[in-house]
């Protein structure tokens, strides 16, 4: 393959460690088998994205520098969250703006991609296999689509996988009510948004809602579970193979 | 809304918003009717895009040299022969126009929906001094009837149903049997705020905007109460925040091509009603005396603070038709006069940061506000500054800011932070069925009862590492 | 209570230390704005025909009816048509300065009665007269300085025998125009409005009318006429008013 020379480090984010490490094998075996040399720099914790949301922006940028240094020698950063990159590609270099990091700040943002990005429009990939037949639909996270403007990609990938047919979902560019610390401040407030976000899902009939974002998937799955329904959310990685 | 309403927390009346069936229906309806408008408007208004940019930054302009466009402003209302006020709280205001209220001899003062004059609490003070206010916007003229608060910037009553309004008016106007159709109530409003046009002695309107070189100041309205308040009564008052002047027509031109759109998705609202002062000699109408009362109410201060951009909003409520919190909750359990997204920032700037504590939080950040907005403010970034002032402020409850502190220590450090999946595994373990949590104590409480939690996995992708690193080789 | 020097002082300490959010400048304007709109006008007077009929579909949108007649001899027929459906049988008219034209004895020959606005102000009792019958009248005529086609957008100046009420407190009204009255967009009404306010003769007031008093306060439902009026015609004569 062409791209043998590509060298990437996958940032997993804390949810992606703790809670989905399927997703991460997923993305580190697709990833390899497009010729791509996956590493994992040790130390990694958190973007601080949920810090600088709450408004605790020093605490952040401490989180923001400690991920320059991390992935310093990485050509390319993958990130399986929109959140999360949308944190170290937007946010970081104002956080450490007025530091000897600045430069690095910066550098990291451009060479950061979420997933789906960087398939796309890094590794030029947009055809994939998959064990999966039926119809999907798909979430768009904010972060990625109004915090990264991307609304594209993951659609290409879905829409070019055999066997499978990607329906539209009913307000698919609204938010799932997750918001971070949002969710469990604001408990009621949140599921009820969740509520129209999973009926709009379960309208389309599709046997599973795919979004490129830990904190959608965390909250659709739970009211899905929770509504003994049978749809699934699921992250883009864990659909494709190799 | 009351202090006693107040007192009770957010969350709650958040809570109470929801459980109520009528409102959940409504604001499912109106939302989505204001949206799918929009969406319409902008659909097949190609420019619309570079307009907005072009909009903001004649507001930004505008700000960069407030001094000077205020004072040719009032130079220029001032030479049409209008009079020029300057309010820097709502008591001066308030005590402004009770004073014109006065010395004509109002008794009666018909109003056109105004924000700026909710924001003053204007209409109890004009009732505590023997001055009838009258609302006259539908909507409003329900609201008053009812003595509520507006729950929506551009519908006020979006809350209530024609059965309610029904028997608001059998009630409150002594017309019993009143069908509740929509066009029977809207005739009735009709008749009765017809006669309080002509009797009133104050017109009394806010300002969407006041053109700077022309001395002219600007009303938007689909009912035309606005051209009866201005039109008929002897007097009118003209209350407005100072960011709301424009430097020429020009610009006023670009913020019409696009407000209408944002708010009802219509091309441009059934009146725009440009005044330019009193009444000429010559002219058969109009009122004998025009006063612009100018108010600060915490804006100026903002100028050079973190709300500065919001300082650039039109009132158009675009942003809180996109908003899913508003969608679920309403304008009402917001608790003050500016619902939504825009509405907790604009409570910040009136009353400061720990006013919004709570508010601030009542975002998922999700930024649909500001791609809504018409000038394209950035409110998840305020909101997030003001969740910061805050914190630093120590505003925010002990007990939340050791636990972001903590969480951030450990983030700083790896090794720890690596122990947190096996505790949090031995922590699950009664709760964790098949990979999912159902139920948890404690804080975490507040995620189960309503969603699953995921549990937290048996490796981890760190402690899973090794073995991937070896497959690869 | 605050003088304007103290406010302008604490606004000029704000901006003092506040670095600009990003560099901006409001719209250029026209130097000469009264020539600019010479030209646009004349510019747009050999288009005419596709700038009514983009007037007609939007004016017809907001709810709107377009009549077009070729002289102004036919106006009166027009209004005594729409009078007898209503059961009207006065009329309030602008001035016949500020129309263009008199309707007076057409309008006679339709068996309606013409109250026409006077040139000249009245004094304080009269006016009070004048507005009772103004607010009693069911059918009011007016002119229209600018017919915005983009929005479909009725644009009246105040002013000598044109009184603003004239299109408000009737429950119908009719305004009259031709094809000098049409103009594009709302870029292009920019220049008149900048026109018009250099001229110190001009009236107290704009409006922009675009379509019948609406709301929909009560359950979204869209609702007509709840203070302005519930019915807004235009008369298109195409044989131009002043010619």
């Amino acid at each position: 393959m062409p791209e043998a020379s590509v060298r990437a480090a996958l940032m997993i984010t804390c949810l992606g460690d703790m809670l989905f490490p399927d997703v991460g094998v997923a993305i580190v075996r697709l990833l390899r088998s497009l010729g791509v040399t996956v590493e994992f720099p040790p130390g990694q914790t958190c973007c601080g994205l949920p810090l600088f949301n709450s408004g605790y922006h020093a605490e952040a940028a401490g989180a923001a520098r400690r991920l320059v240094e991390i992935f310093k020698d990485a050509p390319y950063v993958v990130v399986p969250s929109g959140s999360c990159a949308w944190m170290v590609k937007h946010e970081g270099p104002g956080l450490l703006k007025d530091t000897p990091l600045a430069g690095e700040a910066r550098r990291l943002a451009e060479r950061t991609y979420e997933l789906s990005q960087f398939l796309v429009r890094v590794l030029g990939k947009t055809r994939f296999g998959s064990r999966l037949r039926g119809r999907v639909t798909y979430h768009d996270s904010c972060h990625l689509l109004r915090g990264l403007r991307e609304s594209a990609t993951p659609r290409e990938i879905l829409e070019n996988l055999d066997g499978v047919e990607l329906v539209e979902l009913p307000g698919h560019d609204e938010c799932c009510g997750f918001g971070g610390s949002f969710s469990v401040r604001l408990p009621e407030v949140s599921s009820a948004i969740l509520e129209k976000k999973l009926t709009n899902v379960e309208a389309t009939g599709a046997s599973c809602v795919v979004a490129c974002d830990a904190g959608c998937l965390m909250q659709m799955a739970g009211g899905l579970t929770r509504r003994k329904s049978q749809v699934r959310a699921v992250h883009l990685a864990e659909l494709l193979e190799p | 809304m009351s202090e006693a309403e107040l007192a009770t927390p957010f969350r709650d009346r958040a809570g109470r918003a929801l459980q109520d069936g009528f409102l959940q229906q409504a604001l499912t309806i109106a939302t989505t009717k204001f949206l799918e408008l929009r969406r319409e408007a902008f659909g097949e208004f190609p420019e619309g895009d570079a307009l907005r940019d072009r909009a903001r930054a004649i507001k930004e302009a505008t700000l960069q040299r407030l001094d000077h466009y205020l004072e040719q402003l009032v130079d220029n209302v001032e030479r049409l022969g209008g009079h020029v006020h300057f309010a820097t709280t709502p008591d001066d205001a308030r005590r402004i126009i009770l004073d014109i209220a006065k010395r004509t001899g109002t008794r009666m003062a018909v109003k056109s929906k105004s924000m700026a004059t909710e924001e003053i609490h204007l209409n109890e003070a004009l009732e505590a001094a023997g001055v009838t206010p009258v609302e006259t916007d539908l909507g409003e003229y329900i609201i008053q009837l009812a003595h509520e608060r507006p729950s929506h910037i551009i519908a006020p009553a979006i809350h209530k149903t024609k059965g309610q309004v029904a028997d608001l008016f059998a009630r409150e106007l002594n017309r019993p049997n009143v069908p509740a159709d929509p066009e029977v109530l809207t005739a009735i409003a009709r008749a009765e705020l017809r006669e309080k046009f002509l009797q009133a002695d104050m017109g009394i309107t806010g300002a969407n905007f006041a053109v700077a070189d022309a001395g002219t100041v600007v009303l938007v309205t689909n009912e035309g109460n606005g051209r009866m308040v201005t039109t008929l009564p002897r007097v009118h008052v003209a209350v407005m925040g100072v960011e709301k002047v424009v430097p020429s027509m020009t610009d006023l031109a670009v913020f019409l091509a696009i407000l209408a759109k944002s708010a009802t998705g219509q091309k441009l609202s059934v009146y725009t009603t440009l005044v330019r002062g009193p009444r000429k000699p010559e002219e058969l109408e109009g009122p004998d005396e025009f006063h612009l009362v100018l108010l600060d109410n915490g804006r100026i201060a903002q100028l050079g603070g973190t709300l500065r951009e919001a300082l650039y909003c039109l009132r158009c409520g675009a942003c809180l038709n996109v908003c899913p919190v508003y969608r679920s909750i309403g304008g009402h359990a917001y608790g003050y006069t500016y619902p939504g997204p825009i509405g907790i920032l604009l409570t910040a700037m009136l009353n400061g940061a720990a006013s919004v504590k709570d508010l601030a939080h009542a975002s998922s950040l999700c930024g649909a506000c500001a791609d809504a907005c018409p000038v394209r403010i950035d409110i998840p970034r305020m909101l997030i500054e003001l969740r910061k002032e805050v914190d630093e402020k120590k505003i925010a409850p002990w007990s939340e800011r050791v636990v972001f502190t903590l969480v951030a220590w450990l983030l700083r450090h790896p090794a720890l932070f690596r122990l947190a999946a096996p505790l949090a595994r031995v922590f699950q373990r009664p709760f964790a069925r098949g990979g999912r949590i159902e139920r948890l104590p404690l804080f975490f409480g507040e995620w189960t009862r309503t969603r699953d939690l995921p549990a937290v996995a048996a490796r981890t992708f760190s402690e899973r590492w090794a073995a991937l690193e070896r497959e690869g080789r | 209570m605050s003088t304007r020097a103290e406010f302008l002082r604490r606004i000029r300490a704000e901006l003092a230390r506040t670095p600009a959010l990003f560099p901006a400048t409001p719209s250029l304007r026209p130097a000469h704005p009264r020539e600019v709109a010479d030209t646009i006008r004349r510019e747009l007077s050999e288009r005419w025909p596709a700038t009514l009929q983009r007037f007609q579909q939007e004016f017809e949108r907001v709810g709107g009816v377009l009549h077009r007649v070729a002289t102004v001899q036919e106006v009166p027929s027009v209004v005594g048509r729409l009078a007898r459906e209503r059961d009207a049988r006065d009329v309030l008219t602008w001035h016949p300065s500020a129309l263009g034209f008199d309707p007076a004895r057409g309008l006679a020959d339709e068996k309606l009665t013409c109250r026409t606005m006077p040139e000249a102000v009245p004094d304080a009792a009269a006016r009070r007269a004048l507005r009772d019958t103004i607010a009693t009248t069911p059918l009011g005529l007016t002119g229209v300085d600018v017919a915005l086609a983009e929005t479909g957008t009725m644009i009246l100046r105040s002013g000598p025998g044109r009184p603003r009420s004239t299109s408000l407190l009737p429950a119908t009204h009719v305004a009259v125009f031709d094809r000098t009255a049409l103009v594009e967009s709302l870029a292009q009404v920019a220049v008149l409005l900048e026109a018009w306010h250099a001229d110190e003769a001009s009236g107290a007031v704009i409006n922009f009318i675009t379509g019948p008093s609406r709301t929909a306060d009560i359950e979204l439902t869209l609702t007509r006429g709840v203070h302005g009026p519930k019915d807004v015609h235009a008369i298109f004569v195409e044989r131009p008013l002043r010619e």
